[in-house]
């Protein structure tokens, strides 16, 4: 599966045709700063995720209630997200054709919509301040929030090679 | 022996070249040491901003520590232990690319900082448990660990794009 199934050639065309997509594609630096923040974003965000889930687990961070663990770990993951974002739209601009035939790209985005629907609901509905770890909630909420962000990171990464 | 000899040597090893050169494995190996990044610097991060003083500023530093250093364990070993594969895939490549060389200089630094924590600040770590700001040798730790480790990312990237 891949997203020509869904939109024109035409548009994936238009991505690349705006004046981002082109300027990254003829510098020589660019792309590799962009890419390069994007994995520093990443590394942030998922690290901040896991200790969010862990303590939903009921693992680290014991001595906090899990909605302080998740106000405190979690305020900052909008920040790391929307530098992904930030950086994530560019690189696509500039290879927006080749992506269109990727299936591990449409695979990506998939998981990052599953990713950020469990996150605004299960995942927001564990982290109140009235929840505990180790429930059959708090359980669910990480497993599902751990699973969809790493593979979100791996489709990511088989971009690259698929 | 001179160590080009040596690089060479590994270079052309049947495990090295079997690594190098079939489909699979430099790609596996390159995703799980991307996901061990970011659970080991993304919980470094924390450690490190805690130091700092820029978050996290009511948790005693024994309990941010002692609760999220074992996950940084876990997450370097992973990084660690997919790292050295990959360079055992390329190691030629290794040799001749300058941004890998600043790579293992910036590795064995924060290896040294994290020593350097350990003995000289942390051990009195009762005396500002507590403070919001702690002293400038914790606070010089904190910076020194968010540099290198970007440093590290921003070399490694490097090193495959050239």
């Amino acid at each position: 599966m891949n997203l020509q199934a869904l939109l024109p050639l035409r548009f994936f065309r238009w991505c690349e045709a705006t004046g981002i997509g082109s300027m990254i594609h003829n510098s020589k630096w660019a792309f590799a700063v962009i890419e390069t923040l994007h994995i520093m974003a990443l590394a942030v965000l998922l690290g901040s995720f896991l200790i969010v889930d862990l303590r939903l687990f009921g693992v680290g961070m014991k001595k906090q209630t899990v909605g302080e663990v998740a106000h405190q770990f979690g305020a900052t993951s909008w920040v790391s997200f929307i530098i992904m974002v930030a950086s994530g739209i560019p690189m696509y601009l500039t290879e927006a054709v080749k992506l269109s035939t990727s299936s591990p790209f449409f695979y990506k985005m998939v998981f990052l919509c599953l990713a950020l629907l469990f996150h605004l609901t299960v995942h927001r509905r564990a982290t109140r301040a009235d929840q505990d770890g180790g429930t059959a909630l708090a359980k669910l909420a990480a497993s599902l929030s751990l699973a969809c962000w790493l593979a979100v990171a791996l489709a990511g990464r088989a971009i690259a090679y698929l | 022996m001179h160590l080009a000899t040596f690089f060479q040597w590994l270079n052309d090893l049947p495990f090295s070249v079997a690594l190098r050169e079939d489909d699979w494995p430099f790609p596996i190996i390159e995703t799980f040491h991307v996901l061990g990044l970011g659970l080991s610097v993304g919980v470094i991060v924390w450690i490190d901003l805690r130091l700092i003083g820029a978050t996290l500023r009511r948790r005693p530093v024994s309990e941010v520590v002692s609760q999220l250093e074992p996950w940084a364990i876990r997450g370097f070993m992973v990084m660690f232990a997919s790292g050295l594969l990959l360079f055992l895939a390329e190691p030629m490549k290794c040799y001749t690319t300058v941004a890998f060389r600043l790579k293992v200089v910036m590795l064995i630094l924060s290896g040294l900082n994290v020593w350097f924590f350990h003995a000289k600040v942390y051990p009195k770590v009762a005396e500002w448990d507590n403070s919001p700001v702690l002293p400038w040798q914790a606070q010089i730790v904190g910076y020194s660990s968010i540099i290198l480790w970007f440093g590290i990312i921003i070399a490694g990237r490097w090193t495959a794009y050239f």
